[in-house]
């Protein structure tokens, strides 16, 4: 069976390294990038099933990343994080077709029932 | 004034100011209380902070640093509003709290800015380590420091080379750009190369006369000659992760510069030895991460030495394990020969449960002029314990006072002198061995397969494992093993830590529970069995096997066993393995942990603060001491108003905030109109049918003569009068004082309904009796409160006990037992004319009998419980 694959994307390496570890358990491959630049970069190699990603980053932020996927590989879903629970934020990403959206500090077992959900399972 | 007064004037002026003894600012009740509110409210916001940032890094949360940043700062605020409310309560008389606080918030400041800490030494003594030193002279010396410091343990005389000093040493040898080792694709060459240039390079003056001074310093605590073990203490070692046996350790150096700095360099040049670079990786430690300090501290002329475990790794809480040999404790850590094993139970006395000795064939010993060498020992001693058996209950005495001290368990290093002195070498948080997955049932298993091998041993990690049998003759052989081998080796070394990743099983002849291999093991929850005898020779390398770990046994079976597997625990990562994660983590130890338990012992003071907690801890309890000392002296206003009671207590009430009904009259109330909640529920307790006794008391004539004598003692403002009880009240709050007679009680109660808030406090003092009866009298009220959870301390004629967190319904019915034992006991002292009436009457009042026939003549009748 093919494993889901899941795309994390956060400027701190922490994010990347607790939903790397949390979501391998549960039988993801899991791959984290510190910027948007690289993600988009791999996603040209390589499709992913769910992008987490951080709302505010240097150069391509959470937004252009959602906005992109949307538009180059529609079957991809994209759940925001963002550090703040900004509300404008939110109502920005749910236009913007984003699966979920979390404040952090994200409970990983929310993240991975949303992951889950996006995933159909 | 003459000068020489005035001089004498100043020094004393200066004294007291640095001392920070301020007089008591006399400040009226609503004001005490308003600043009493003020610090719980602020307390309460802190606590919850704290909890809610342990909640956050617990591992069940995606967070970053801004979250940190931001919680932080919230605590921060709120910790320095509880402070500055505390300083206006009591009049700024503990300004060491603020000093103590600003320690802390600097630590925690570095911690979340992942900066260096602000002291920049290059040789720290011992006697100077404190937390704001620890992350320059690392886990290992920190501990030793801590054991010595505060606990007055036996710990070798140390210095420590910082890790500013091995910064210093490598950029002025240029280590990392010379090695190549910021970045080069020929990682293997470029560590040898850092190793070199570590062992060859030059020492800066600085740092060498640093060296030099401590040195000098050492030989000084040296009795006799002196040499000198040098020992790694990286940044994180003796942490969380045991680092155990992955860096040097140079023994028996001269005491001379020249000696320590060789040695130095030695110690230091080892954080790029292969072994330790593998465990570095696992643990996410990018290569120029690890910060390394080195520990220099006095041999101790070991007779004998080895490891204590507080707990039995294996999950048995109640026990210590020893292991010991003769001489140095290397072959003990190391795994090269074996050793004697003691299990001691954990209670007073250290009972010996059980005992194995080990044929100790070769010892490990000091030699003259620098270096050790390993002996061997004559046959007939070989079978002899290295321990005698008040030793090993000495070791396990330490080892458990130790355990309660860092309140986890350890794993202790020691080693005992010519003298018999035993000195603790090390102590390092001990690892579990956690029971991997469901036990197989094993009985229905041998029925179906047929077993290779059955052996006793000591299982390190229990589990089960499969995969292709690699004997380890020769450890040189030790980088030809694959991955999902099954390592079988003679002995247990450290060094196996390069394949631990990849192996599936351990199992060695001989070999100990508390080796560095087994510490190592249980970190990588790798199913580890040691001390099975013959296994090398049982098993045929290259055979594909299922073993099978359980606590006294190893068990091996051919082929795939499926039933025996867990296969998702070994090697698997854990968040705590996450260096990221541990970094952020690591600032959770200057907020979270109590160590200002208990409140009524001497050391319960500013300095002793040690976290954000400690500090909230502190602010409370003396909070409520000044409310405390300022209601029972200070409060004596007009505003009085005398209380109806169906006895004569003679209490009067001030009311500051909603205490009584507002439609109470001015000069009198009844216990209907009181609101206060704890006066209500103590009151309750005080008037309960029986419990108050009216008759006289006939005192014996010595009894008399010492409640005449005591008058002046007890009563400060004259003689006793029935009107000198008085409560100051609010809705959730009292403050009662009590006169009886020749005895005082002090009861403060803050009572309400968030749990958090709630404290109660009891003060009894005094007696018209001689000081035998009014002592067996405390001790009835210190029983009786024990049973009721209170923390007690009774010192001469006066009993201090406390209780605090707990529900409101709980603190209400302490608060009616309360009442009921003040009523009581007032006059029983005269009663208790025997040791053996304590219980006596204990028994009753917990059964609710409250007559008192003695004071007829009668002794009480013991009623069964």
């Amino acid at each position: 069976m093919n494993k889901n694959r899941i795309m994390v994307i956060d400027d701190e390496k922490i994010v990347g390294d607790m939903a790397k570890l949390s979501l391998e358990t549960e039988g993801f491959v899991v791959e984290t990038f510190l910027n948007g630049e690289a993600a988009l970069a791999r996603l040209k190699e390589q499709p992913f099933d769910v992008v987490v990603t951080d709302y505010k980053m240097k150069g391509i932020d959470g937004m252009e990343v959602l906005r992109i996927v949307k538009k180059q590989y529609p079957g991809t879903k994209v759940i925001m994080i963002t550090a703040f629970a900004n509300l404008d934020a939110a109502i920005e990403a749910l236009r913007g077709d984003v699966h979920d959206f979390f404040p952090k500090p994200v409970k990983i077992n929310e993240l991975k029932a949303s992951i889950r959900r996006a995933l159909g399972k | 004034m003459t000068p020489a007064m005035k001089k004498a004037a100043g020094w004393l002026t200066a004294i007291v100011r640095h001392l920070g003894i301020r007089p008591r600012k006399r400040t009226s009740p609503e004001a005490l209380f308003r600043q009493f509110r003020d610090v719980l409210k602020n307390n309460n916001r802190s606590l919850e902070i704290i909890t809610d940032i342990g909640d956050i890094l617990s591992g069940d949360y995606l967070f970053d640093i801004q979250y940190i940043r931001r919680s932080y700062g919230e605590l921060s605020a709120s910790l320095e509003g509880s402070l500055a409310s505390f300083e206006e309560l009591t009049s700024g008389r503990y300004p060491r709290l603020r000093t103590v606080y600003r320690s802390i918030n600097e630590n925690i400041r570095h911690a979340i800015d992942g900066a260096s800490p602000q002291r920049k030494d290059l040789v720290v003594v011992a006697e100077d380590i404190d937390d704001s030193a620890a992350g320059a002279v690392g886990g290992k010396a920190r501990n030793l420091a801590e054991l010595g410091n505060r606990m007055g343990l036996p710990v070798p005389a140390s210095f420590v080379i910082t890790t500013q000093a091995a910064e210093a040493y490598l950029l002025h040898n240029r280590v990392m750009e010379r090695s190549g080792l910021t970045g080069g694709p020929d990682a293997g060459r470029a560590y040898q190369e850092a190793r070199e240039l570590i062992l060859h390079g030059e020492m800066p003056t600085e740092l060498s006369r640093a060296i030099e001074r401590g040195v000098r310093r050492l030989k000084k605590r040296c009795r006799g000659d002196c040499y000198i073990a040098v020992r790694s203490s990286a940044g994180e070692e003796d942490g969380d992760f045991s680092f155990a046996g992955q860096f040097e350790t140079v023994l028996n150096v001269p005491s001379e510069s020249a000696a320590v700095e060789r040695a130095y360099r030695k110690v230091l040049a080892s954080i790029f030895a292969p072994s330790a670079l593998v465990y570095q990786q696992r643990l996410g430690y990018g290569v120029t991460d690890m910060k390394m300090a080195v520990a220099c501290m006095v041999m101790v002329d070991a007779a004998a030495s080895g490891v204590a475990y507080s707990r039995d790794p294996r999950g048995a809480s109640d026990s210590v394990v020893i292991n010991a040999t003769w001489g140095l404790g290397t072959s003990v850590v190391e795994g090269r020969t074996d050793s004697d094993y003691f299990r001691v139970s954990k209670g007073d006395p250290f009972e010996i449960l059980e005992q194995k000795i080990g044929t100790k064939e070769s010892l490990a010993v000091r030699v003259s002029g620098g270096g050790t060498a390993t002996l061997s020992v004559p046959v007939n001693v070989r079978k002899r314990p290295s321990l005698l058996p008040e030793q090993v209950a000495r070791i396990a005495g330490l080892a458990v006072k130790i355990e309660q001290h860092f309140r986890r368990p350890q794993d202790i290093e020691w080693a005992i002198d010519g003298d018999g002195k035993v000195f603790i070498l090390q102590s390092r948080p001990l690892r579990d061995s956690e029971p991997a997955g469901k036990k197989p049932d094993r009985a229905a298993l041998d029925r179906e397969v047929q077993a290779i091998a059955r052996k006793n041993g000591l299982a390190v990690y229990p589990g089960g494992a499969t995969g292709r049998v690699f004997i380890l003759r020769n450890p040189a052989d030790l980088d030809r093993v694959s991955r999902g081998d099954i390592l079988v080796a003679r002995h247990d070394a450290s060094q196996f830590v390069r394949v631990m990743a990849d192996v599936a099983a351990i199992i060695t002849d001989t070999g100990a529970l508390t080796s560095h291999m087994a510490a190592l093991c249980r970190e990588f929850r790798l199913p580890t069995a040691v001390n099975t005898g013959d296994m090398t020779r049982t098993l045929v390398h290259g055979q594909q096997v299922t073993v099978h770990i359980d606590e006294h046994e190893v068990t091996v079976y051919p082929g795939v066993v499926d039933q025996l597997l867990d296969r998702a625990d070994a090697g698997s990562l854990r968040m705590e393995e996450l260096s990221e994660y541990r970094k952020k983590r690591y600032l959770l130890r200057y907020i979270v942990p109590l160590n200002l338990v208990d409140p009524l012992r001497d050391d319960f003071s500013p300095k002793a603060c040690r976290t954000l907690h400690d500090i909230l801890r502190f602010i409370h309890e003396k909070s409520v001491a000044e409310l405390i000392d300022q209601a029972g002296a200070g409060w004596r206003s007009n505003r009085a108003v005398k209380l109806d009671l169906s006895i004569p207590a003679g209490i009067v009430l001030i009311d500051i905030g909603e205490g009584l009904q507002n439609a109470a009259p001015r000069d009198h109330v009844t216990t209907d109109q009181v609101t206060s909640v704890p006066l209500r529920a103590v009151i309750r307790g005080m008037v309960h049918p029986g419990v108050w006794h009216s008759e006289s008391v006939p005192l014996r004539a010595n009894d008399f003569m010492t409640s005449m004598l005591r008058a002046s003692d007890i009563v400060t403002d004259g003689a006793p009068r029935a009107s000198a009880s008085v409560a100051v009240i609010s809705r959730d709050y009292m403050n009662l004082s009590l006169k009886f007679g020749y005895h005082y009680i002090i009861l403060d109660a803050f009572c309400s309904e968030v749990t958090r808030n709630n404290h109660l406090y009891f003060r009894f003092a005094g007696g018209a009796t001689d000081i035998t009866k009014r002592s067996r009298r405390l001790q009835l009220i210190a029983a009786v409160l024990h049973e009721q959870g209170f923390h007690i301390k009774l010192k001469g004629d006066m009993i201090v006990a406390r209780l605090a967190n707990i529900g409101r319904d709980e603190m209400e019915a302490r608060l009616d037992v309360l009442g009921r034992l003040i009523s009581f006991t007032r006059q029983l002292d005269a009663m208790l004319h025997d040791d053996g009436a304590i219980e006596r009457y204990k028994t009753n009042f917990l059964s609710e009998m409250y007559e008192v026939p003695s004071m007829h003549g009668k002794e009480p009748v013991k009623r069964d419980p």
